[in-house]
């Protein structure tokens, strides 16, 4: 995100979902969208099938990867490589949008300088990925007009995840492909309201839309509105919160998230709190963090209470109050506003309606947006600056947001772990189409359980068979951190010498093994790459882990077969 | 510029577009023609007969849904020949259809039924005895498929095929038997479905259904109420509507089923995930906390009123600012969160405590 603001002015999606059915070229990296972004996957799936060229990066073989025309094999945590040298093939065959970047970009020519290195030839010795692949994505990329970028975690959960979004922003802008339908440079949000919790302010830099906290106009402006005194001094992020957390910070107040279960390096995080002196827990279902929590406040659900959630794509949705909440449970905006009352504010909000309104009023990107006009013409996509501007369905129409889309050259610096003789294996964590983040609410779901009960762990036959390991043997994963025990799922969708595993389940914590070096900008952790090695623990009579993965080695099925023929049980003898 | 090209319907002159069907340029012009085997996104297959209707100069009738329109038809939709049309074929598809209407209204609206009912369809033609093969073993925990039901129009499997591209059903089977079936007759846990439930959405007659509303939940979908919400899992943010029972959990209302908005009115285009469209058994799970939690002298935590917790939360924050200073404090936000708790979370952060420590799980 922090990237996206560097460079475009702006931290979205810059096209809508609704376009991607009409792209001809879509570069998908880091993103296993039919099991992140299932909705998102079927307009892929659709553009394909009306012919759009799709290219996929990643190290693992997903999904999509099956209607891809190419999929790019990297090696994890190579993507710097492969994105530099496919810039370096734009430049050097001079496919890069002349027009475009003279007159709304700056900077290109250190971008140019920087990935002259980068060869298709020696990306291939880092990335694994042939020479010719990157040429030909590369090619293909800048000469197709309707070319999106569409990107999620694997490209920002790295230590060198910002550099990975600059690099793909620099394709972006040499080639131009921006301010038209079906293009541009689009960030899969993960979690339902991530966008609309950064839009709303909730980030240690900035204040709702995007105004930064250290800009004097800003601060002025929100002291007058607030009528407090503000600190123009950025916080700390979320990642440097957790380092210190004990230490230089004593207290939290933590609504609707388990930090224990989605941070990183769980165990030291946990000591640190075990240092802290009161925490605040506000959620709908104890969690793990509930063990440190002072005071615990019973929220409602999302189906209990009104307000906006804000999707990739930056349209502001209505969430409507449908049932109420268990006992006591109260909406959450109930709950702060007392609380905040307590502390001594005298905030007096007679409904989410008008907390909107407030939020509005100083943040001009979203001010022509309100819950009255949301009802009458459904959701509305920012930026919407007054009440009668329709919205933007995609950004940078007849110019940059920010003045002149700005080139960020990035050197390839190696993940911060690599895997040596001790720790032999690649780990990356990531999501599952059954589960969401730390499950707390889809393992409550009879469902989920039937398709994947249990943590797993992906191996190729190879790295399996030269550890005794069998298809649904119980093992134990080992990193520098920690160590847990989970299923193994023999699979060749995973690279030799990589593993893969969801970090959904609580029994079986990924993030206990994974490394907490944050990006040095945003301050994310490195989820996705860590080293690590696999040992069989003992034969267990072997439950399938996964029913008809498409990842197992054996294919579908079979777990237990219907007993009934398919004949019909009653009607007519077909031999009469 | 061309001129816009027109046609007429019932004598209506209308415009239409390059490449629209003629059904589609009555669906834009809101003149109803019955459809059963039609869903906008899906190929069309002018399989069931349902909307034939009569044009100009052609000696048969025409399925609308699968027809292009071209410049100058004039086409009739409403006609006694078509009517005998309509009654008859709805005749045939009822003598294949669960006797009585009862049975339609445990899950979706059966248009079968609907569509009977409108055209006075006779229904005492003699009943079909071929009896379509169900899958009755299959263990997956959400989709049922009562082959009684079933018309075999093929909207879940090409819906499975076209949209969800995954192949998991498939038609199988000939005439009067033929039926949804799945490789090897394997339970669909074992196949490719991914569960998102699109075959249940597009499916007409409710053959195609959900199993747990219609196992604990049974109650008609006329009597539910829909509230449309956004779905609170991914970022792709799809609309979706709760049905709601009013009277479930003793008068507090219970979310029964999750069903999607018609194709072509909102982002998601009718469509849901396995979770969106499965995964609201959390709203009434038994952890669900249910009144607020103070840790007590004992390192217990204990049952306590709002004011006790709310006095408690206020005092031990201030406590640790006086303490230790502002910046003391952290504050985690949620994604999970709506944007105006976002807001106010941030909002104390900044005005109420004085620091810019707050975030949330920013970067995904
Ligand atoms: S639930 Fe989805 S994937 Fe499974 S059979 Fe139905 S349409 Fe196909
Ligand atoms: S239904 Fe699935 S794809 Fe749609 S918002 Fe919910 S989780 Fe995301
Ligand atoms: S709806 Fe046209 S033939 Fe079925």
């Amino acid at each position: 995100m922090a990237g996206l603001v560097t460079t475009f002015g702006a931290g979205a999606m810059t096209n809508s979902i609704g376009e991607i059915r009409d792209a001809d070229f879509l570069f998908v990296i880091g993103s296993n969208t039919t099991e992140a972004h299932p909705i998102i996957a079927m307009e892929m799936k659709r553009a394909v099938k009306r012919g759009a060229t799709l290219v996929v990066a990643d190290p693992r073989s997903i999904w999509l990867t099956s209607m891809a025309e190419r999929h790019l094999k990297l090696r994890p945590g190579t993507d710097i490589w492969l994105l530099n040298a496919m810039a370096n093939v734009i430049v050097t065959e001079e496919l890069y949008d002349e027009d475009f970047v003279a007159h709304n970009t700056e900077g290109f020519e250190a971008v140019a300088e920087t990935v002259r290195a980068y060869t298709p030839e020696a990306a291939e010795q880092v990335t694994g990925v042939p020479a010719e692949e990157i040429r030909a994505t590369a090619r293909q990329y800048a000469t197709t007009r309707k070319a999106g970028i569409y990107y999620t975690l694997g490209i920002t959960e790295h230590s060198h995840g910002t550099d990975n979004v600059y690099a793909l922003a620099n394709l972006v802008l040499m080639t131009g492909h921006l301010g038209h339908a079906s293009c541009g440079m689009n960030p899969l949000r993960g979690q339902n309201n991530v966008q609309g919790a950064n839009d709303a302010g909730a980030t240690p830099v900035f204040l709702p839309g995007y105004q930064r906290v250290d800009d004097p106009a800003v601060l002025a402006k929100y002291q007058a509105s607030w009528g407090v005194e503000l600190d123009p001094t950025p916080g700390l992020n979320l990642n440097e919160m957790m380092k210190v957390a004990g230490t230089q910070l004593k207290g939290f107040f933590v609504m609707g998230e388990d930090i224990l279960l989605s941070e990183p390096n769980v165990a030291h995080l946990e000591e640190g709190l075990n240092g802290i002196e009161f925490l605040v827990l506000q959620d709908i279902f104890l969690n793990e963090t509930a063990r440190f929590a002072d005071v615990i406040l019973p929220a409602a659900c999302f189906a209990e209470k009104d307000g906006v959630f804000t999707n990739s794509e930056r349209r502001v949705q209505r969430v409507r109050k449908g049932v109420e909440p268990p006992g006591e449970a109260r909406a959450d905006w109930e709950i702060l506003q007392d609380l905040a009352r307590l502390c001594g504010a005298d905030w007096d909000y007679g409904d989410p309606a008008e907390i909107y309104a407030e939020m509005v009023k100083d943040a001009p990107k979203f001010a022509g947006i309100s819950h009255a006009r949301i009802e009458r013409e459904g959701g509305i996509q920012w930026p919407c600056a007054s009440p009668d501007e329709p919205g933007t369905t995609f950004l940078h129409e007849g110019g940059i947001l920010r003045g002149k889309g700005l080139f960020t050259p990035v050197d390839y610096r190696p993940s911060m772990e690599l895997e040596d003789s001790e720790y032999p294996l690649l780990l990356s964590t990531g999501r599952t189409l059954y589960h969401y983040n730390s499950a707390t609410q889809t393992r409550r779901e009879q469902g989920a359980g039937f398709k994947q009960p249990e943590a797993y762990v992906e191996l190729h036959p190879k790295d399996a068979g030269r550890r005794g390991i069998a298809d649904g043997d119980l093992v134990e994963l080992l990193t520098r951190r920690g160590n847990l025990r989970c299923r193994a799922l023999i699979s060749r969708q995973v690279r030799r010498g990589c593993i893969w595993m969801p970090f959904h389940f609580a029994e079986a914590r990924a993030n206990l093994l994974t490394n907490d070096v944050g990006d040095a900008v945003t301050g994310t952790a490195e989820y996705k790459v860590c080293a690590a090695e696999v040992k069989r623990l003992s034969e267990q009579p072997a439950p399938v882990a996964f029913r008809g993965s498409y990842y197992a080695v054996e294919g579908p099925g079979p777990g237990k077969v219907d007993e009934l023929p398919m004949a019909p049980v009653s009607a007519a003898d077909p031999g009469d | 510029m061309t001129q816009p090209q027109t046609l007429t319907l019932n004598g209506r002159e209308l415009a239409f577009a390059p490449g629209e069907t003629v059904l589609e340029v009555a669906q834009r012009a809101g003149s109803f023609i019955p459809t059963l085997c039609h869903d906008p996104r899906l190929a069309p297959a002018g399989a069931c007969r349902t909307c034939l209707v009569e044009i100009e100069g052609w000696r048969r009738m025409a399925p609308a849904c699968a027809t292009p329109a071209t410049a100058g038809m004039a086409i009739t939709s409403e006609s006694g020949r078509i009517d005998r049309h309509r009654k008859s074929l709805m005749a045939l598809y009822l003598a294949d259809h669960p006797e009585g209407f009862v049975g339609s209204e445990l899950g979706a609206p059966d248009q079968v039924y609907q569509l009977a009912e409108r055209y006075a369809a006779p229904t005492d033609w003699p009943r079909m005895d071929n009896i379509r093969a169900g899958r009755p073993l299959d263990e997956n925990p959400y989709i049922l498929f009562d082959a009684t039901k079933c018309i075999a129009c093929a909207r879940c499997t090409r819906y499975c095929d076209e949209v969800e591209a995954v192949t998991a059903i498939t038609l199988a089977g000939r005439g009067s038997q033929t039926t949804i079936a799945t490789v090897d007759n394997l339970s669909l846990l074992d196949t490719t479905c991914e569960m998102c439930g699109g075959c249940i959405d597009t499916c007409p007659t409710g053959a195609m259904a959900e199993k747990i509303p219609l196992l604990t939940a049974a109650r008609p979908e006329r009597e539910l109420t829909k509230v449309r919400t956004t779905c609170n899992y991914c970022g792709v943010g799809c609309q979706m509507d709760l049905n709601i029972d009013p009277e479930g959990n003793g008068g507090r209302g219970k979310v029964v089923k999750i069903t999607s908005p018609a194709p072509g009115t909102t982002t998601n285009d009718g469509n849901l995930c396995v979770k969106g469209r499965f995964a609201y058994d959390f709203i009434d799970h038994e952890d669900r906390l249910t009144t607020p939690l103070v840790r007590g002298a004992d390192g217990q935590l204990q049952p306590a009123s709002w004011s006790e917790a709310l006095q408690r939360a206020a005092e031990g924050l201030l406590g640790v600012a006086e303490r230790h200073g502002k910046d003391a404090l952290g504050f985690i936000s949620s994604s999970r969160c709506t944007v105006e708790e976002n807001y106010l979370v941030q909002k104390m952060a900044r005005a109420v405590f004085g620091t810019n420590h707050v975030h949330q799980c920013a970067a995904t």
